[in-house]
């Protein structure tokens, strides 16, 4: 069992030594396929994450109408936390409300304190969503809740923002998806380059009894040498080429609140799923290559 | 043994190779197989390997239903005859000893036992000395040798040559049938096509005639019979 294992790496390498030309351009293929997919998958990860931020910001802002008695309150709220996609409400009364206005306006604020016993503010509810994209269903229901006179959330251009980002995600993944697909076309071809060019051998295999299996694995492998010698630079750009980006952008984008995510483990984790990628397709094309030209001939 | 019962062979472009074609070859036997270009003798080669299926009747090999075999199976069958080809199919890049220990080694024979046995048929072939030479530096008669080197590694019952001396000068056309005699006298089944009339004639053995997929004549004293 060992030696036939030792045997298909030593074939396997003996392959790969033999057509290095060959094998070469086919990891250099790989390797640029495998760093678009690093990049993307850098790109997707940081944009869910960025959403994921976003959406746990916003707040839809409702304005009780001056005429809602202080007791209904707790109703209105209940009836508010209840509609689909509400994850939170918290009450905030006038008197918080000019409190909160004063606040913003720093130093120069405290003019508006003349309005403390005459206080023109309403009293509203702050409403944290479920998901971003919720938010203009939740804020068109709010609205038509008696009690209620106005309904804030930022307008179409948050959602307009959580909407760029969910179509850049499943741009990405969709040439992420074309991208791996196209490495394992290459390596298919090199495998059925391989197999032709080894055609005399496998030809003799053939006739003094060799199973299909035996000549199949050495191929096999070496399609998954190819898809590791791939990826090994995509890894390592993943990991140097992120924390270099990581460390000129001061671990943001924009601005403080939109952050990109630690260089580790995360970059651990994207060339470890590099590395995967790189074994499966190199995997997946040479098993199909092999498959179909080896395909039993009595 | 051999046995071939009511053999017909087409193929798929309509090609009629074997027609009701019946032949006994009892184990132990040396036979020649001759006959014109498209007579049919390929087409017996690839039954008796079982490259092909036979489309009408039998093909027996040491009990074997050759033509019944299922894909999986085929490759161990194998591994019971020996065949070798004009051309000589030696691995360039591999000297004698590992083409002949190439044919032991994909069957997954031990080492020691792949080692033994290639320096024996190194001996039996007489090329002890060509051990670590490779191909491109032997001569045509030296590299049909390893070739029948090579098929007779794993110890077939039965050695099927096809045209084995036509690339070959009269000099080592004589060394190569001497050698399959050798290999014949050691219990060996050799089936030997081929269109070298001289030979059949020189080193008498059973002689078997095909024409347009029949069997004009079968003469068990040997010698080219003009029919």
């Amino acid at each position: 069992m060992f030696r036939r294992i030792g045997r298909a790496f030593k074939e396997a390498w003996w392959g790969i030594r033999h057509h290095f030309a060959m094998v070469s351009s086919t990891a250099v293929t790989i390797t640029i396929t495998l760093v678009l997919l690093s990049v993307l998958s850098l790109l997707i990860a940081n944009i869910n994450q960025i959403t994921y931020d976003v959406e746990e910001e916003i707040q839809v802002f409702v304005k009780i109408d001056k005429d809602v008695e202080e007791k209904d309150i707790d109703a209105l709220k209940t009836k508010v936390g209840r509609i689909a996609g509400v994850s939170e409400v918290v009450y905030s009364d006038a008197d918080s409300e000019l409190t909160y206005f004063i606040e913003q306006y720093g130093e120069a604020g405290k003019i508006f304190e003349i309005y403390r016993n005459d206080n023109p503010l309403s009293r509203a509810f702050i409403i944290s969503v479920a998901t971003g994209f919720s938010i203009s269903e939740v804020s068109k229901q709010i609205e038509l809740i008696d009690g209620i006179s106005e309904v804030n959330f930022g307008g179409a251009t948050i959602e307009d923002f959580i909407n760029l980002l969910d179509g850049t995600r499943r741009v990405g993944l969709i040439f992420t998806a074309s991208l791996a697909l196209l490495a394992i076309y290459l390596i298919y071809n090199t495998i059925k380059i391989t197999i032709h060019s080894r055609r005399e051998e496998i030809g003799i295999m053939r006739l003094v009894g060799a199973t299909n299996s035996y000549i199949r694995v050495p191929l096999v492998l070496e399609g998954i040498f190819i898809g590791i010698l791939g990826s090994i630079f995509p890894c390592l750009l993943t990991i140097f080429g992120y924390k270099y980006i990581y460390e000129v952008m001061n671990g943001q984008l924009v601005s403080g609140i939109l952050k990109l995510i630690d260089v580790f483990p995360f970059t651990l984790y994207v060339s470890g799923f590099v590395m995967i990628v790189g074994i499966f397709v190199g995997w997946i094309g040479s098993w199909l290559s092999a498959s179909r030209s080896l395909r039993w001939k009595r | 043994m051999i046995i071939l019962e009511n053999v017909s062979k087409i193929y798929k472009n309509g090609t009629k190779a074997l027609n009701d074609f019946s032949l006994e070859i009892q184990d132990g036997e040396f036979v020649y197989i001759i006959g014109e270009t498209g007579s049919g003798k390929s087409t017996l080669i690839k039954l008796l390997n079982g490259e092909e299926i036979p489309t009408k009747g039998r093909v027996i090999v040491n009990g074997t239903n050759v033509g019944r075999l299922r894909f999986g199976k085929v490759p161990l069958y194998r591994r019971k005859i020996g065949v070798v080809f004009q051309d000589y199919q030696l691995l360039k890049k591999k000297t004698v000893y590992d083409n002949i220990a190439f044919a032991l080694e994909v069957i997954n024979k031990p080492k020691e036992e792949v080692r033994n046995r290639v320096k024996e048929v190194l001996g039996i072939i007489d090329l002890a000395n060509e051990f670590n030479s490779y191909p491109t530096q032997l001569s045509g008669g030296q590299q049909q040798r390893v070739v029948i080197g090579r098929a007779i590694a794993n110890s077939p019952s039965i050695l099927i040559c096809d045209e084995p001396t036509g690339n070959l000068d009269p000099r080592h056309s004589k060394e190569i049938i001497e050698l399959l005699e050798k290999i014949n006298k050691s219990g060996t089944t050799v089936i030997v096509v081929t269109h070298d009339y001289v030979l059949v004639d020189t080193y008498k053995k059973r002689t078997i005639l095909l024409d347009n997929g029949s069997i004009i004549s079968d003469n068990p004293e040997g010698g080219y019979v003009h029919v």
